[in-house]
């Protein structure tokens, strides 16, 4: 089993209250964010010393969930300060972004990193679309097309030109190419049935976040490894990560003490806002394909937002305890989904920064020897 | 819409082309299948002196009993284009038609200006799989939106009736290498189009074909397999349109400005 170090880098310095979206930069103190990215990046490379295979962050715009407008940065950060690592941006959002600029960042990443870039290609959630202009309706259209674009910037031996319906370039020809051959290892975001297939086709690595319950997750592997099969490859189990919320502690009692209160300010504050545009852009475009994925989606976060910690930790939908009880989960989830890599979301909203230090301790000296070898 | 056919006797038999449209001339060479009348033909009649000559014994023509070689049908269109055209033009080929129009570029090169090979012929790795005997198997990669076919095409039989010409004209569905180690003699600024789902043609075809060429520029056009004409005729033009009448210049995004700005 390999182990992902993944930080939301939230902005952490507000009242618990909820606001409309876009959340007003006026609550935005540049000094308190500088020192925030400061102890971020630290705590990110720190993760390497705790035995983290991979170390990464992600894209999201116009709200405290997490200040990273360009998760590349932080990976430029991380590159000459790891060593082994790899460096796991998952990931940029493909659709509301200049396909090339991505294959050309991600390029340069691979290369500064010594070819330890692993390469998110996400569709993004909904309301994203609202910050970048993009119509979430044509969101699937130029994810298909963005990420095969971005392929063939890798890996076309000559110059050539795109002449698509969403992108068009007359002749690309990218400086650098990345490092990795053919390309960088893909992640691509894999919570419903569409996206599982798509991953699949596009031979990437599934990540799944934020389950609802394992049942479910259970079915887009599934999903996944069926449409892989029609596409003639056989995902290893180094191909599915699963993402969730980890709170590590010496006692299980102090560990949910700590994620309740950030789970507290994560769910009314960094995803308060979000829900109305969420709900806007889904009742009124598109951006999903199916009625069966939309109401999915709504139904899983739905559910995520009634469930008390107690029943998300039943649910194995959580990391959250002694170390030992964190054996105990990790074994058991695995059992269930069978993944190669497991996502830890340590910033759970306001967890203290020294808390979540203490837990990568905890994880390294008894968490991680007792399931490496799973 | 289809022209009329025309006719002229040449060296080695009698010649059919359907002529088209006022400008400079542009002559496009026919894929396997015979002469299907696109909407990309179409439109480029509104702005070239558009020939499709037919290749003989396709598409109910004789076939000419000493014209036995790809290299020999080129020498043949080079005849037709000096007698009919007069001079050097732009020249097109599609996927067989591309096969040929390499070679005519090789072998007259005074005789050609602009080259386009559509995802051309002839340049396939040995072992590729061949096409499917089945005319619904082969439509179906030949086409990604069979939907699109103009409703006056011909029928599968009818094309698969050319197709059973190729022998004729000793083509092989694999790598000509005569004809690839006279590609990098071709200094005509070429444009290289493939689809991003052909199945018939290798990505490896043009890719090395783009790598011989000293002036070619290789765009993929996405969301067409082999017949990027009946697939995505919009894209096509654009990109050939804006080749032709710009040359280089294809490669810049003029803007609605850039020329006369208010």
């Amino acid at each position: 089993m390999k182990f992902s170090f993944f930080h939301l880098m939230p902005y952490t310095h507000l009242d618990l209250e909820s606001h409309d979206w876009p959340f007003p930069n006026r609550y935005f103190d540049p000094q308190k964010a500088s020192a925030l990215y400061r102890g971020y990046v630290e705590s990110m490379i720190h993760a390497e010393s705790c035995g983290f295979d991979w170390v990464g962050c992600n894209e999201h715009h116009f709200s405290p969930y997490g200040m990273m407008a360009n998760p590349n940065l932080i990976g430029g950060a991380l590159a000459y300060s790891t060593q082994r690592s790899k460096i796991a941006i998952t990931g940029n959002l493909v659709p509301l972004n200049n396909p090339i600029r991505i294959a050309e960042e991600y390029a340069m990443l691979d290369c500064m990193s010594g070819g330890r870039l692993v390469a998110g290609l996400m569709r993004g959630i909904p309301h994203e679309y609202l910050a970048y202009n993009i119509p979430p309706g044509e969101s699937w259209e130029r994810q298909r097309e963005a990420v095969q674009l971005i392929l063939k910037a890798w890996t076309e031996p000559e110059p050539f030109g795109w002449e698509g319906k969403h992108y068009q370039y007359r002749q690309v020809s990218i400086w650098p190419k990345p490092m990795q051959k053919p390309h960088p290892p893909l992640v691509i975001s894999a919570s419903n049935a569409d996206s599982a297939r798509f991953a699949a086709e596009v031979r990437a690595t599934m990540g799944m976040v934020l389950l609802a319950d394992l049942p479910s997750g259970k079915e887009c592997i599934r999903v996944y490894r069926e449409a892989a099969k029609a596409s003639g490859w056989e995902p290893a189990p180094e191909n599915v990560l699963v993402g969730m919320h980890t709170c590590i502690a010496e006692t299980d009692e102090e560990a949910r003490r700590h994620l309740s209160q950030g789970l507290k300010y994560f769910d009314q504050v960094l995803m308060g806002g979000l829900q109305a545009s969420q709900r806007i852009v889904l009742q009124k475009t598109r951006y999903f394909e199916s009625e069966e994925s939309r109401d999915r989606w709504k139904s899983r976060l739905d559910k995520r937002r009634t469930l008390t910690l107690d029943e998300q930790i039943e649910r194995g939908t959580v990391l959250c305890g002694s170390p030992e009880t964190v054996v105990k989960q990790i074994r058991r989830i695995h059992a269930e989904l069978g993944h190669g890599v497991f996502n830890f979301t340590v910033k759970v909203g306001t967890l203290p920064d020294e808390v979540i230090r203490r837990g990568m301790e905890l994880f390294r000296d008894r968490v991680l020897p007792h399931v490496r070898e799973l | 819409m289809q022209p009329q056919a025309s006719k002229l006797s040449l060296s080695s038999g009698e010649f059919s082309y359907y002529p088209a449209g006022e400008g400079r001339p542009l002559v496009y060479l026919h894929p396997a299948g015979g002469v299907r009348w696109t909407k990309v033909l179409d439109e480029l009649a509104k702005s070239f002196r558009l020939y499709a000559p037919i290749a003989p014994g396709f598409d109910g023509t004789q076939a000419h009993a000493s014209v036995k070689s790809m290299k020999g049908l080129a020498a043949l269109v080079g005849e037709f284009i000096e007698k009919v055209v007069g001079g050097p033009c732009d020249l097109i080929g599609c996927s067989f038609g591309g096969y040929l129009a390499a070679w005519l570029a090789a072998e007259r090169p005074a005789l050609v200006d602009h080259l386009v090979l559509e995802c051309p012929a002839g340049f396939r790795p040995k072992g590729y799989a061949g096409r499917p005997p089945d005319p619904e198997a082969l439509k179906k990669l030949l086409f990604l939106h069979p939907e699109k076919l103009p409703p006056e095409s011909k029928t599968l039989e009818v094309e698969a009736a050319n197709r059973r010409m190729l022998p004729h004209y000793g083509y092989s569905p694999d790598t000509d290498e005569e004809l690839l180690a006279r590609i990098p003699s071709i200094d005509k600024l070429t444009l290289i189009l493939h689809g991003t789902a052909d199945r018939m043609i290798p990505k490896e075809s043009v890719q090395l074909l783009k790598s011989r060429l000293p002036h070619a520029y290789l765009v993929y056009i996405w969301d067409a397999a082999h017949a990027i004409e009946v697939d995505q005729p919009e894209r096509m033009l654009a990109v050939l349109l804006d080749f032709l009448q710009r040359s280089e210049g294809f490669m810049v995004n003029w803007g609605t400005l850039a020329v006369n700005p208010d």
